[in-house]
């Protein structure tokens, strides 16, 4: 079987992993040098993705980095690792004041856009200020910059960004997703023909038809030959939204890589092609979550039931029985956000109510509440959020819950939102790669999401949030998102069952090529800025 | 027939004009907030945020004021920009309607050259092997789901045989040869389709002339078998068959949503959808406006082809 899977999926620890990639370097460096291949220069990589591009302007649209075609052409001031940590990019050094108020961004010299402009402080500086203007950045890119009160040009290659309040945080809130950096001088073209700094070229744009890239001959990074990466020429983007007319694409020759497959298709896709295909899993993109109407209605935060009513659902709730039906074995369930995949896992966190139907029965035969009314609700586009819905509303009226289940689009659900026309919502989110993304969105009383979609409110959460965000040394914060979290738990408002996880597929002849968490464009040292053809594979 | 044509032009105009206001009115009665559609998964709570789109989008004026503003932009051939992606609503819709356009020429083109000849020749051959073979073939084509005949396609062309792509387009201004590569399936999927239903229709209507006197009396005339048919009799079979197509046609480029998640295609079905699914009011307003405005203009190109295949048509005769 020739899958290939990243260290994650495999469950090897920091350790063991770094002591694989140790060994593996003392064998490679050993090998004389004409018996080790060199990647082959050239050739276009034909990738079919589930989602296309909303926009071209890299500062009103998002790039949602694990699936659009548009991605290639852009990235952060930072870079990001397979493993999630924040590393140089555009940036080679950073640093950060005592007192958490000030950053310095010293950028690599010779970075240039696609334009041929030098990627500067004064370039740094625009680009914040564009993605800050209300009329133009897009929210969730936005958001990421609204700590920043003032940004001070140093020289051609330092940069002080100034902040409003201190952050531990902040480096990872300017790497690729969602900030992305634009050539000034292509501005007024953004809508057209935008011009990043990626490893790819902007060719052109067809949406929902063909994305068409090619090779920037000058990114900064450089391949094992010495010279620029990335291998490959060119690269044309297909997005097809349905999951199976993907995977048809691969199996008759016509695209050479997917991304999102079925968790339903992946064990016997694995059995039957693996001479043809490799497949490689990122055990978490993002992480599944029923969230309980805690605002207002019995379930909330203020009601005098709300609690005890709450830890009913989560008693209701079999991970189990999700595992298999949702995520067709493939996920890992969990009682926080991050699954053992993540840096970020949490291995001490108390899980909440265990599943036990009976005890949600008698809960709501204590409280006269039998066949209680509750309404499921999740996003149409999603299958794991619809699958998730339904389940979750067949186990309810297990426990005695009188349930209804309903999917709906994205605006109609917010409207609901808004309005608190619902009970449980069936959703999944994708994270920044910095957890106090998660957290102070998600979890703290103030957070935007939080407050429209959870009204989870908790002081000591709050102060454990707030002091995560100041504290610069990740096991420290780790703990005390610990503690978060086994609060969140007790309380069951937001109740995380299981990690995202993502399976992609592409043909046996592509090589040095591995998604993460980054998505497949924007990891330093892998993903499509390696990946190159072999043809005697 | 000028005057004929005047008329039914004329009578467009309201047609169109209370087309916008059903249009603009269905657009702005879909549930959902626009700006919060346009922050996807993510809250734009930000009240200065919301008061820049708000004003850049024209969604702080009274809604009157808002459809007067949007029509009076369409009457000047301007839809606007999409909200998502910034681009002018006729660049966004040009890009789709030629693929849909493509294919529903060739679908429907398809469906007739099958149709009208095994209809007719089913109907003079009545009870004939040729007409049960007719029949049991058209009834298949009912009963089948254009989607199943269209998986089973892709599964037995593409991947058994590898002899057609599975999905994707190519524009013939591109590549003619390519592009009927890539239109060959979901053409043949819709033609099947279509072709069945026309064939029991002109073979039903053909049966209804064949029994009429004049074709007796062009028979006792002396006139060969061919003429009859062909000439006469079919002529007038094809009133129906011309209705039916033309509803066919337009509802064809309305597009078929399953047919082009099936094959990628990216035609303007799936356009109006995926942009309901983000409320971009300009190109649903624009892309449901051309739709019901090709509606209205096949009709009467149908109403016109009646007159010159039956000239009594519209003269109260």
């Amino acid at each position: 079987m020739s899958n290939v899977r990243n260290n994650w999926a495999n469950g090897l620890n920091r350790r063991e992993f770094l002591a694989a990639s140790a060994a593996a370097g003392v064998m490679a460096a050993g090998m004389p040098a004409t018996a080790r291949a060199m990647p082959k220069r050239g050739g276009t990589l034909r990738f079919a993705t589930r989602v296309d591009g909303s926009g071209l302007d890299l500062h009103r649209s998002l790039a949602y980095y694990v699936s659009n075609p548009l991605a290639g052409i852009t990235q952060g001031l930072l870079d990001i690792d397979q493993k999630m940590n924040i590393v140089p990019g555009v940036a080679e050094e950073w640093e950060v004041s005592k007192d958490l108020m000030r950053y310095t961004f010293r950028l690599r010299k010779g970075v240039e856009y696609h334009d041929g402009a030098d990627v500067d402080a004064e370039s740094v500086k625009w680009n914040f200020e564009r993605i800050l203007d209300p009329a133009i950045g897009f929210a969730f890119t936005r958001s990421s910059l609204l700590d920043v009160d003032r940004m001070e040009v140093d020289s051609k290659h330092i940069i002080h960004i100034h902040l409003k309040r201190p952050s531990a945080v902040f480096a990872g809130n300017v790497v690729y997703y969602p900030v992305n950096l634009m050539s000034p001088a292509s501005v007024d073209q953004a809508d057209t023909n935008p011009v990043g700094c990626g490893p790819f070229k902007y060719v052109s744009w067809k949406r929902y038809a063909k994305t068409e890239l090619v090779r920037f001959e000058n990114y900064f990074e450089t391949g094992e030959d010495g010279k620029p990466l990335p291998y490959l020429d060119a690269i044309e983007g297909y997005p097809k939204r349905d999951d199976s007319v993907r995977l048809t694409s691969l199996r008759s020759g016509e695209v050479d890589l997917i991304e999102n497959m079925s968790y339903f298709d992946v064990p016997d896709f694995r059995r039957d092609y693996a001479d043809r295909f490799n497949t490689w899993d990122v055990a978490q993109v993002g992480g599944a979550h029923f969230n309980i109407n805690a605002k207002s209605g019995p379930f909330a935060m203020d009601a005098p039931d709300g609690k005890l009513l709450r830890q009913a659902v989560a008693h209701a709730i079999d991970r189990q029985a999700i595992h298999e039906a949702v995520f067709n074995g493939l996920s890992e369930a969990t009682h926080s956000y991050y699954t053992s995949a993540s840096p970020w896992h949490m291995p001490d966190v108390k899980p909440g109510p265990e599943y036990d139907p009976e005890k949600s029965r008698f809960i709501l035969r204590k409280l006269n509440m039998e066949n209680m009314p509750i309404a499921v609700v999740a996003r149409t586009e999603f299958q794991y959020m619809r699958n998730g819905g339904e389940i979750l509303h067949a186990m309810l009226m297990d426990a005695g819950f009188g349930a209804t289940n309903e999917v709906f689009d994205n605006p109609a659900l917010r409207a609901k939102y808004s309005k608190d026309d619902w009970g449980i919502d069936s959703t999944a989110t994708s994270y920044r790669f910095e957890p106090d993304g998660w957290y102070s969105r998600w979890i703290h009383s103030q957070g935007d999401e939080g407050k429209l979609r959870v009204g989870f409110k908790n002081e000591r959460c709050d102060q454990l949030i707030e002091e995560a965000k100041l504290t610069l040394d990740n096991n420290l914060r780790k703990e005390m998102y610990t503690e978060v979290d086994s609060i969140v738990n007790d309380e069951a408002a937001l109740i995380c069952h299981h990690g995202v996880p993502l399976t992609t597929a592409g043909v046996n002849s592509l090589k040095g090529y591995a998604p993460a968490i980054a998505g497949p464009y924007s990891w330093s040292g892998g993903g499509i800025r390696t990946a190159h053809f072999d043809d005697a594979a | 027939m000028l005057i004929y044509t005047i008329n039914r032009l004329l009578q467009l105009i309201p047609v169109v004009f209370v087309l916008t206001v059903v249009v603009f009115g269905f657009v702005h009665a879909l549930p959902g907030d626009l700006i919060d559609a346009m922050g996807g998964t993510e809250s734009i709570d930000d009240p200065e945020v919301r008061a820049a789109l708000e004003k850049e989008l024209g969604l702080d004026q009274p809604i009157v004021v808002q459809y007067w503003l949007w029509l009076e932009k369409v009457v000047q051939g301007d839809f606007g920009n999409s909200l998502i992606t910034r681009r002018p609503v006729a660049t966004e819709l040009l890009e789709r309607i030629p693929a849909t356009a493509y294919l529903a020429v060739v679908g429907i083109g398809l469906s007739l050259l099958i149709a009208i000849p095994l209809g007719t020749i089913a109907a003079v051959r009545r009870n004939s092997i040729t007409d049960y073979t007719a029949q049991i073939t058209s009834l298949i084509g009912i009963s089948i789901p254009e989607f199943w005949f269209a998986i089973l396609s892709i599964l037995v062309f593409s991947l058994y045989f590898n002899l057609l792509p599975s999905s994707g387009y190519v524009g013939p201004g591109e590549d003619f040869g390519l592009s009927i590569w890539y239109l060959i399936l979901p053409a043949v999927a819709i033609g099947f389709r279509q072709a069945a239903y026309t064939t029991r229709l002109t073979r039903s209507s053909m049966l209804d002339e064949i029994g009429k006197d004049y074709v007796i009396t062009h028979r006792s005339l002396g006139l060969s078998e061919r003429k009859v048919i062909y000439k006469y009799t079919l002529r007038n079979a094809l009133i129906p068959t011309i209705t039916i197509s033309g509803l066919q046609f337009a509802n064809l480029l309305g597009g078929t949503v399953v047919l082009e998640t099936i094959f990628s295609w990216p035609g303007i079905g799936l356009t109006i959808y995926q942009a309901i699914q983000l409320r971009d009011y300009p190109v649903i307003q624009a892309g449901i406006l051309f739709l019901g405005f090709m509606v209205v203009i096949i009709n009467l190109l149908v109403d016109l082809l009646y007159r010159v295949l039956n000239p009594r048509v519209g003269t109260g005769t």
